[in-house]
């Protein structure tokens, strides 16, 4: 019998909210977080944090420099997560986070200045690797020990969940912060625009006008927690990591295939030995692109059939936040569970004609016990996660 | 460790002339300043649509990854699994000097290209491998992470898997080091990679006893090297050899700098996983290697290698 | 009809911005499809730098990969779109 892991925190700040409460809020009231923005040279809708880096170091009283805005977002949403849980020789703990920019947004004005030949501060170059934020954030915390940091765009902050519980139930780590976080940086504005895959408007998710993603910045960390930390702390779970899924799409490098291989059988790994009718919720991975959505709608029905649970893509909401959104809609899904609530997908009007499929477009009470989160990465790597009471 | 495993297979492509060779421990010189990459026929490994695109770090990773797998004839491994430090640096450094200079629309290729995890999805590809596929980014502890993942993942009865680890140089690194103030050793690029399994045969290099990473800690305490020893049965005495970097470790044993022989890249500890799985196959008598990655003070890896007769 | 001299510049240009290392101008024929398995093996990705190929070269702006499938459907297809929105 495979070890329990429990979630006994959660820690969230994204472009709806600043914390758990406020993104709850902003969810129950339809309220998104898009808006237009200037990247250096480009102009998209995004999801922004209202937040400088100046006042998220103040607020945070972060001593760290220099420090990336990957850094300071990671550090908000795991301290939130950790509360006042403290730290002991009789407890194993670690940190998993993912990233896919790490320090970028540092890196990107260094080199703006290095190539114009203006005087360029070569320090800010310690925080450009994806695991020195990981470090930043743990040294935030005073966490040392397992510190680890994934990428595999976005589908890295499922992962992180997902390798978190694994070593849980190992037996390497008694409980570890599990997460992603990731800032707006011009390098993924021009990036995903090299792509013309945005939406000049406010993406659509499953509509069938659908254009394309919007991008968001955020980040989010859980606490898991062994049946032994869970004895030594007291914590109150919120609710558990029930199961996981990861496939690699093997179709190619930035499209996903027609019939979402990778998707179906991440989804029925996670499943287990849970049947689809088990499944009380769906928050897709739903970016608004014309490529996922139609391969992500192809293996929802392949797994699900005739009895396909509500679902509903949030990103219309927070924006795609790369290798932070598997961690913000984990929050999402055990937001569902502890209110017994299913989230809207926002800005849906038309059917796609092929699939039929018509997501919950208000938020709607409903008994919550087991909820299936997806988020499926470019370059094809596709993980699911089940969260359960 | 609940599950044993054993190292399969291994392939390395560096400065060194290790790609393809086993053997090598004995006999392998240091580096010298101003060694070249030692380059094999990647058109024998890569088709030449996907090899148009691919930088240094991608030809080099995907050559190891098939060379791996053709010695231990393995078709799809339960697991792909890479550590990275730095990535896919020259595409990085393309996509920001186009963004930065170009007017009008920017080539997306060196985008597509500059995501880390690019690395495994391409051997994904290669195989048509449905399975498990991750990349580790934590600089120089990204071996080791990946490492314990894959053993994990052969705990779980998934076996074999595919682990492995790579990072390219680029010449602006060179730039960076010389602001820093450092030129003791030369920067350089290299990939390794390794078939594990759950069950040993005759091809088997060596078996894999524990790993484990201390980060956020004083490098320089000696007691996470004995505690780490201690939980194997095992002391500081016993072993053969010891590889390390960063600062060496205060024994009598056998000790060598495998950074000498690697040059220093972050995933480093992947060429000292070889050298020690290939000195324990060759080198008779051999029970234990140790490999002690402190390349960064405040980073420790630790792997714990053991011979297959003893 | 497209000039000659303009689908040789045409196929010099995209060896390099597709980086065909190991095509030559003579091995891309004028009216054989440039995408998929049959043809030159072109994918997806191609098709972006198709695109931008074209604006930086030629100032012409194909504005979505659903349109480009018509216009990079050949080197014949191609040189007479550029031909079309030169003039």
């Amino acid at each position: 019998m495979a070890a329990e892991v429990y979630v006994t925190g959660m820690g969230i700040l994204s472009a709806i909210g600043n914390g758990v409460e406020e993104n709850l809020y902003a969810l129950l009231h339809k309220q998104p977080g898009i808006s237009e923005i200037q990247m250096g040279k480009k102009r998209v809708k995004a999801g922004r944090i209202p937040l400088s880096d100046t006042e998220l170091i103040k607020l945070l009283d972060v001593k760290q420099t220099p420090v990336s805005r990957t850094s300071l977002l990671g550090m908000a949403a795991a301290r939130e997560a950790w509360g006042d849980n403290r730290l002991s020789p009789q407890l194993r703990t670690g940190l998993i986070s993912a990233t896919s920019v790490g320090g970028m947004d540092l890196t990107e004005t260094f080199y703006a200045d290095y190539l114009a030949k203006r005087p360029a501060d070569f320090d800010v170059l310690v925080c450009h690797d994806s695991g020195t934020s990981a470090e930043h954030i743990a040294g935030y915390l005073g966490i040392t020990g397992y510190i680890n940091t994934l990428s595999t765009a976005c589908s890295s902050g499922a992962n992180a969940i997902m390798l978190g519980a694994r070593l849980i139930q190992s037996g390497r780590l008694d409980r570890v912060l599990v997460g992603g976080t990731d800032a707006l940086t011009q390098f993924t504005v021009q990036g995903f625009g090299s792509l013309m895959i945005y939406d000049s408007e406010w993406t659509r998710p499953f509509d069938d006008t659908r254009a394309g993603l919007n991008l968001g910045e955020g980040a989010a960390f859980l606490l898991l927690e062994s049946q032994r930390s869970l004895e030594w702390s007291g914590n109150q779970p919120i609710g558990r990591v029930g199961g996981w899924g990861n496939s690699a799409d093997a179709y190619h490098q930035t499209a996903s295939s027609p019939d979402g291989k990778g998707a179906v059988l991440a989804m029925r790994e996670a499943l287990g030995s849970l049947s689809p009718a088990d499944i009380s919720y769906i928050n897709a991975h739903g970016t608004g692109t014309p490529n996922n959505d139609g391969s992500e709608s192809a293996a929802l029905i392949s797994v699900f059939g005739d009895t396909l649970p509500p679902f509903s893509s949030t990103k219309a909401y927070t924006g795609h936040t790369l290798a932070a959104a598997g961690a913000i809609e984990a929050v999402f899904s055990l937001l569902a569970i502890r209110e017994g609530k299913v989230w809207p997908n926002l800005n849906f009007s038309n059917v796609i004609p092929d699939t039929g499929l018509v997501p919950v477009t208000e938020p709607e009470s409903r008994e919550v016990n087991a909820v299936l989160s997806n988020s499926f990465g470019f370059g094809g790597n596709n993980s699911s996660l089940v969260f359960t009471r | 460790m609940i599950a044993r495993v054993y190292i399969q297979a291994a392939a390395t492509i560096s400065h060194q002339p290790v790609f393809g060779v086993r053997g090598f421990a004995a006999s392998l010189s240091p580096l010298e300043r101003g060694s070249e990459l030692v380059q094999p026929a990647y058109k024998e490994y890569i088709d030449p649509m996907a090899l148009r695109r691919m930088s240094k770090i991608l030809r080099m990773s995907i050559t190891s990854a098939c060379e791996a797998l053709r010695q231990s004839d393995i078709a799809q491994p339960r697991g792909i699994i890479v550590g990275t430090g730095l990535g896919c640096l020259l595409d990085t450094e393309k996509f920001l000097s186009n963004f930065l200079t170009l007017e009008g629309l920017i080539p997306p290729t060196s985008f597509i290209l500059s995501t880390h995890n690019t690395i495994a999805g391409q051997i994904s590809l290669n195989l048509s491998c449905h399975s498990y596929n991750i990349t580790h980014t934590q600089n120089t502890l990204s071996f080791e992470t990946a490492l314990i993942d894959g053993l994990m993942k052969i705990e779980e009865g998934e076996s074999p898997v595919l682990v492995g680890a790579a990072d390219e140089h680029i010449p602006f690194l060179d730039t960076v080091a010389a602001e820093w103030g450092y030129t003791r050793l030369q920067l350089t690029s290299a990939a390794s990679f390794y078939v594990l399994s759950g069950q040993a045969s005759s091809e088997s290099l060596a078996e894999v006893l524990d790993a484990e990473v201390i980060a956020g800690q004083n490098g320089t305490d000696e007691s996470v090297i004995s505690g780490f020893l201690e939980r194997n049965g095992l002391t500081l005495a016993e072993m053969d050899l010891i590889l390390s970097s960063g600062t060496a470790v205060k024994t009598d044993v056998k000790q060598m700098d495998y950074t000498a022989y690697s040059g220093i890249y972050p995933t480093a500890s992947a060429f000292a996983f070889h050298y020690g799985a290939d000195y324990l196959s060759s080198v008779s008598g051999s029970r234990y290697v140790l490999i002690v990655n402190r390349l960064r003070p405040e980073n420790t890896g630790l792997v714990l290698l053991k011979s297959i007769e003893a | 009809m497209a000039s000659a001299a303009l689908k040789e510049q045409l196929k010099k240009q995209i060896i390099e911005q597709l980086n065909l290392e190991e095509v030559k101008v003579e091995d891309i024929e004028d009216s054989a499809p440039l995408f998929g398995e049959g043809g030159a093996g072109l994918d997806s990705i191609d098709a972006l730098e198709l695109i931008v190929l074209l604006e930086k070269h030629y100032q012409l702006n194909v504005t979505n990969p659903e349109e480009g499938k018509q216009v990079f459907y050949s080197i014949d297809t191609m040189a007479d779109y550029i031909e079309k929105h030169k003039a």
